[in-house]
């Protein structure tokens, strides 16, 4: 008989969840093609090569699966061992805050402080070098594209940029 | 006489100034992002792609070409000096490369490393301007059958040389299909997946996906640990090789050269398997191995020739068939689609000055690159003290605008950060994202001339069998996916397995 210790262990592996998410994706992706309809094979419908890719999909994802329940794998927590997982998961959260603020914002009020964040976050530059490089190279870029290059930057509810 | 005459041409198209400028902005990026670890030419490639919008296809996709054999030349000064490989296909380089710099012979090692990746990169020109004209007339008479069944075995090759699991790689090709194919249908003008945004009508665009799997993720996992550098210290000298080094290495160099360009031709090949065969192949043939981790000149004369002879020849596909063997070459095919041109068996007959001024420009690339390697080799030294704290946020900066200035939509800039985040929980889990980008590029066409073989043959789906080309390319892909199955060729796909990405 199986240890059930064992299978606790196995089923909590980054693997497992890799697999159950392509299998999930594989699913919505069979669900799409049948929407769309699949025509005949004389005559492939639109959906035709989704419904087939989703298969596929789903073949491959229960295959990680399978390896996973019966091989084990490691855990998502081994993943970000002897790893600095904050400077990432900052950097996520400064371009998650970026994405929010370019439209607006615009350009220049969403990059100065995206660059000082990023320089001084992912290992600190000192802040007399910091600040003229985050207000210096986004204002530089603008300028080439906007006055140079004639390309509109979104510059936001305020107007600037 | 024709090839002398087309030649010619292409010189006259390559020595324009404003060419020639594209052609030294190519090969010196490549060089810079072949020496600075954790950049390759796939993130400087899609870091640049929207800048060959602003001239003519041919100055666009001159420079795309320089980034990439530039980078071949690039990585090797960072795995001889600092052990660390530039790019993925100096990874080998690092092991005799370095031990080399350690004993006082950096110089030699840069000066082999730099003439064979010339010699190979000037073969591999020679062998491109004579095989591409013949395949494309011979490849003028594939169907869309043929067409099918050659992107199924560059996307199983791929999957099948891609580090980690194959079925973990084929999720991923079958993921980069699905993307692919959002937007309208090209033949029912149906929108798929586009979840009610405009944006979308149009498919997801190769700039923002590739931006953010290969810069942005790559920004966010390098961030991840401090990146310690011992850089060689001591000051460069002679480097030309001896006679006794010549003697050694004109073997390597040549073995190599053939070896990278029949590799780099394969669909789903390139560079970095080049490289590592070639190391096994001179490890093999040499009288005394042991030598080999040890200082041996043949393991970095042999694999850098392969991987630049490799660069060459992965051209050949991708202007004759108009697949791209691997995922640099998809970006090219993205520069040529960018311009509204489409590579393939008519590319060279109705665009000659296109593609003779590239084949043109990649000679001149390669005398610039081996004058911008050798007498400028301490310039790329100091480079490599860059700090990276300021590095990472620029690369950011610059992905965001190269993004932005390629559509002029916010929308875009979303879809990359997006990207870069599911890239770089994808490559911890260890799903690399080379695979879905080529089945990316390849989707839409293999969708394509998929659904066209069937309407042909009325649904008879023996047609992929019993046509030759097709038939023995899809043999061949299914001998490599049931191939992991057998625990002696898994051992083998494992000492191959590659990060194309890096």
């Amino acid at each position: 008989m199986t240890n059930p210790t064992n299978v606790k262990l196995r089923l909590s592996n980054s693997e497992l969840w890799g697999g159950l998410i392509g299998l999930a994706l594989g699913g919505f992706v069979i669900w799409s093609g049948l929407k769309l309809k699949l025509g005949t094979i004389n005559d492939p419908g639109s959906g035709y090569v989704l419904f087939y890719t989703g298969i596929l999909m789903c073949v491959f994802a229960g295959a990680i699966i399978i390896s996973a329940v019966t091989e084990g794998g490691p855990t998502l927590a081994s993943r970000w061992e002897n790893v600095r997982w904050s400077k990432p998961l900052l950097l996520i959260a400064c371009l998650t805050a970026f994405a929010f603020a370019l439209e607006p914002l615009g350009f220049l009020l969403s990059s100065i402080p995206l660059m000082l964040l990023l320089l001084r976050l992912i290992d600190p530059v000192r802040w007399t070098l910091a600040v003229p490089i985050a207000v210096l190279v986004p204002s530089g870029m603008w300028w080439v594209l906007k006055r140079l290059l004639l390309i509109q930057l979104p510059s936001g509810l305020f107007g600037i940029g | 006489m024709d090839t002398l005459v087309n030649v010619a041409h292409g010189f006259g198209v390559a020595l324009l100034p404003i060419n020639l400028l594209y052609c030294f902005i190519g090969v010196f990026i490549g060089t810079l992002v072949g020496v600075l670890p954790g950049i390759g030419p796939i993130s400087a490639m899609s870091l640049l792609l929207p800048v060959t919008l602003s001239g003519t296809p041919e100055s666009g996709i001159i420079m795309m070409a320089g980034i990439y054999y530039g980078s071949m030349y690039g990585g090797s000064t960072t795995s001889i000096l600092v052990n660390i490989p530039g790019e993925a296909a100096s990874v080998v380089t690092c092991i005799d490369g370095h031990q080399m710099a350690k004993q006082g012979r950096a110089g030699p090692a840069l000066g082999i490393a730099a003439f064979g990746s010339f010699v190979a990169g000037t073969f591999a020109l020679v062998a491109l301007m004579l095989v591409a004209p013949k395949l494309a007339s011979i490849a003028i008479a594939f169907g869309p059958a043929e067409y099918f069944s050659l992107m199924v075995l560059g996307l199983v090759v791929l999957t099948f040389l891609t580090q980690g699991s194959m079925p973990k790689a084929l999720l991923m090709a079958c993921i980069g299909v699905v993307l692919g194919l959002v937007g309208l249908d090209s033949i029912t003008a149906q929108p798929r997946l586009t979840f009610g945004r405009m944006e979308l009508i149009d498919g997801i665009g190769l700039v923002p996906v590739v931006m953010g799997l290969f810069g942005v993720a790559e920004v966010l996992l390098n961030t991840e640990q401090a990146i310690k550098r011992d850089i060689i210290n001591t000051k460069i000298t002679h480097l030309l090789p001896n006679k006794e080094d010549w003697k050694v290495s004109a073997g390597p160099v040549g073995r190599g050269t053939i070896l990278g360009f029949f590799l780099g031709i394969l669909p789903g090949g390139g560079a970095v398997v080049a490289s590592f065969a070639s190391y096994a192949l001179e490890k093999r043939l040499s009288k005394t191995p042991e030598r080999f981790g040890h200082g041996a000149i043949e393991g970095v004369a042999g694999p850098e020739s392969a991987n630049n002879a490799a660069a060459g020849g992965a051209f050949i596909p991708l202007m004759t068939l108009g697949i791209p063997p691997n995922v640099v070459m998809a970006l090219l095919l993205g520069a040529f689609v960018i311009h509204g041109l489409q590579p393939g068996p008519l590319l060279i007959t109705q665009n000659p000055g296109l593609f003779w001024g590239i084949v043109a420009s990649m000679y001149i690339g390669n005398v610039m690159l081996l004058i911008l390697n050798l007498p400028m080799i301490g310039m790329w030294v100091q480079l490599l003290k860059l700090p990276y704290n300021i590095l990472f946020p620029l690369i950011i900066l610059f992905t965001i605008l190269g993004v932005y200035c390629s559509s002029n939509n916010v929308f875009d800039v979303y879809v990359m950060i997006a990207f870069g985040i599911i890239g770089y929980f994808m490559r911890k889990l260890g799903y690399e994202p080379a695979p879905l980008v080529l089945a990316f590029v390849l989707g839409p066409m293999m969708e394509n001339n998929l659904r066209k073989s069937l309407i042909l043959s009325q649904g008879d789906l023996w047609t992929f069998v019993q046509r030759p080309i097709s038939g023995v390319c899809l043999a061949f892909a299914l001998a490599l996916l049931i191939a992991p199955l057998l625990p002696s060729l898994r051992k083998k796909r494992e000492l191959v397995a590659l990060d194309e990405g890096a």
